[in-house]
């Protein structure tokens, strides 16, 4: 199978800074790819720089190539501009760490980004929210206040409504940096499930500072230090909780 | 020690909230004290009907009416020309400019808010000057010129609210848009300002009481003491905060006076009505953008 995006020589620097350096990692789709890494390792700036969201920071250069191998629709590195900005984000859609709903009712959450960025309207529309809601296990509990305050739910639910609206946007890379960090544990274990359940369908790059969570979850976990990638682990060096305890701490 | 300037300190600043209640307090107390008895129809419409001075019929000569309307235009007006100016620049300084670009336009908005009223004023006039001696001679100031010079302002404070508030939204608030693939103007039309509305109607709000009391700058553009109800927008203008002015300056008798009063408590009231307005649309804006997706 093709990996879905490979990453060769990528350099990113900040402030004339180098916060990444000689990255080379390539995604396969039907895989979680974890990374950890100390803070301030770059482990958020690598996730931004998949779906060229760095460059909304100031004094950002990144160099090196970051190439997509979507279904059969692009091919190629996006830094060249094969790919228009607004295609490349919804195609590789992003979970922040701290819940990031829109103080618009529920429904407005889903539905703005996809009437502004792809313009659905009407039946499409509705059908397409409905979807994303049932994907991530949130419709049951809002169908019946769609129009209430997306601030109203909870922490889980919030986040959950963030993951939908990246799903309605149809990507098929998730970019998902500390999505369960602010959250408790039972939420934590449902955003779990439901990216286990998710993963068959689409490339998930995901960064944790749980090493529980990273057992659980990883088909493959990448180290990354000083903007460096010094390791990778796959199930096998996972299998065993005191081997793996012993990597990651020499790691770190 | 810690304990004693703690103590102080709220103390302090107990004693600033309720010193400042009091203050407005005793103001509308003597305002209403002292003009009260003077709000009357007469106050509004003189000797004329007030059936036929609202639909216009006749002239109003002795009564406030005239001021009322004038002001009113000369607010809607000055807002009308102000508030998209503003709110765009509060837009630019605060997505759009370098940082560069931004201390250098920022310290011209700043320049602009410490010129003194009766500065734009003299500008307003000048021009009309300028304007008779070269394309129109017969150039007058009146109610579109003032409106011009009321807005140069007001516009210091629409752009700055606007700009702290679009400023002021979280970084990760700021990312949802692009991350879904907005551009930088889907992000600023669709999420930056709805959020910022709050902050952006505080500066109209500010701007829309400044732009209905300022005397300096109408006194060199058109207001006079008596005129009507102006036939267009290049009329000359009655105006409240000139009214109150000329009687308090001018008063005659004790009755005069306390009219000053009243229309100083009907200015009030006034500005309070248009905040009132102000206030409600931004709601209903807030409405459709929390909840109403479109069709």
């Amino acid at each position: 199978m093709e990996p879905a995006v490979v990453i060769s020589n990528l350099e990113v620097l900040f402030f004339g800074k180098a916060v990444l350096k000689d990255i080379h990692l390539s995604l396969w789709p039907g895989r979680i790819t974890v990374l950890v890494g100390p803070s301030g390792s770059g482990k958020s700036t690598l996730l931004r720089a998949i779906n060229r969201l760095n460059e909304f920071f100031p004094d950002c250069q990144t160099r090196g190539s970051v190439s997509l191998h979507l279904q059969n629709q692009y091919h190629g590195d996006i830094y060249q501009n094969t790919i228009p900005l607004s295609d490349l984000r919804r195609r590789v859609g992003m979970v922040f760490q701290t819940p990031a709903v829109l103080p618009f009712s529920i429904e407005k959450n889903i539905t703005m980004p996809l009437q502004v960025t792809v313009g659905l309207t009407g039946s499409a529309l509705t059908e397409r929210m409905t979807r994303a809601l049932q994907e991530v296990a949130l419709w049951d509990e809002v169908k019946d206040r769609l129009k209430s305050s997306a601030n109203t739910l909870s922490g889980g639910q919030q986040q959950r409504l963030c993951l939908a609206r990246v799903l309605a946007l149809e990507p098929q890379i998730l970019l998902l940096d500390e999505p369960t960090a602010s959250l408790d544990y039972k939420s934590a274990a449902r955003i779990e499930s439901l990216l286990l359940n998710l993963k068959e369908r689409y490339t998930i790059l995901a960064i944790s500072h749980s090493l529980s969570q990273t057992r659980r979850i990883a088909d493959r976990v990448c180290v990354l230090r000083q903007g460096q990638l010094i390791q990778e682990m796959d199930r096998n060096d996972m299998a065993d909780i005191r081997t793996f305890q012993g990597l990651m701490e020499a790691a770190f | 020690m810690n304990r004693i300037s703690d103590r102080i300190l709220v103390g302090l600043t107990w004693l600033s909230g309720i010193g400042m209640c009091m203050v407005v307090t005793g103001l509308l107390l003597f305002l209403i004290f002292h003009g009260i008895r003077q709000i009357t129809p007469a106050l509004f419409f003189g000797d004329t009907p007030w059936l036929k001075a609202i639909t216009g019929q006749s002239p109003v000569f002795d009564g406030i009416w005239p001021a009322v309307t004038g002001t009113v235009l000369l607010v809607f007006l000055s807002s009308a020309i102000a508030v998209p100016v503003g709110v765009a620049s509060g837009i630019y300084l605060a997505a759009y400019a370098s940082s560069r670009q931004r201390a250098f336009w920022g310290s011209m908005v700043d320049l602009l808010s410490g010129t003194p009223s009766i500065v734009m004023g003299l500008f307003g006039f000048t021009m009309i000057l300028f304007l008779r001696k070269t394309v129109n001679p017969t150039a007058q100031t009146g109610l579109f010129l003032a409106a011009v010079c009321i807005a140069l302002l007001i516009l210091p404070y629409l752009i700055r609210t606007s700009q702290a508030a679009i400023a002021g939204i979280s970084t990760h608030l700021r990312l949802i848009g692009p991350a879904a693939g907005f551009s930088k103007w889907q992000n600023i039309r669709h999420v930056l300002l709805p959020l910022a509305s709050r902050g952006i109607l505080s500066g109209i709000i500010l701007a829309v009481g400044r732009a209905s009391e300022d005397t300096a700058v109408i006194l060199l553009t058109g207001v006079v003491a008596q005129t009507g109800i102006p036939r267009n927008i290049w009329d000359k203008f009655e105006a409240l905060p000139f009214r109150i002015y000329y009687l308090a300056a001018e008063h005659r008798n004790a009755t005069e006076l306390e009219q000053g009063f009243a229309v100083a408590l009907v200015l009030l009231f006034l500005t309070g009505f248009l905040f009132a307005i102000a206030f409600l649309l931004n709601r209903y804006a807030e409405n459709r953008w929390r909840i109403r997706r479109y069709q």
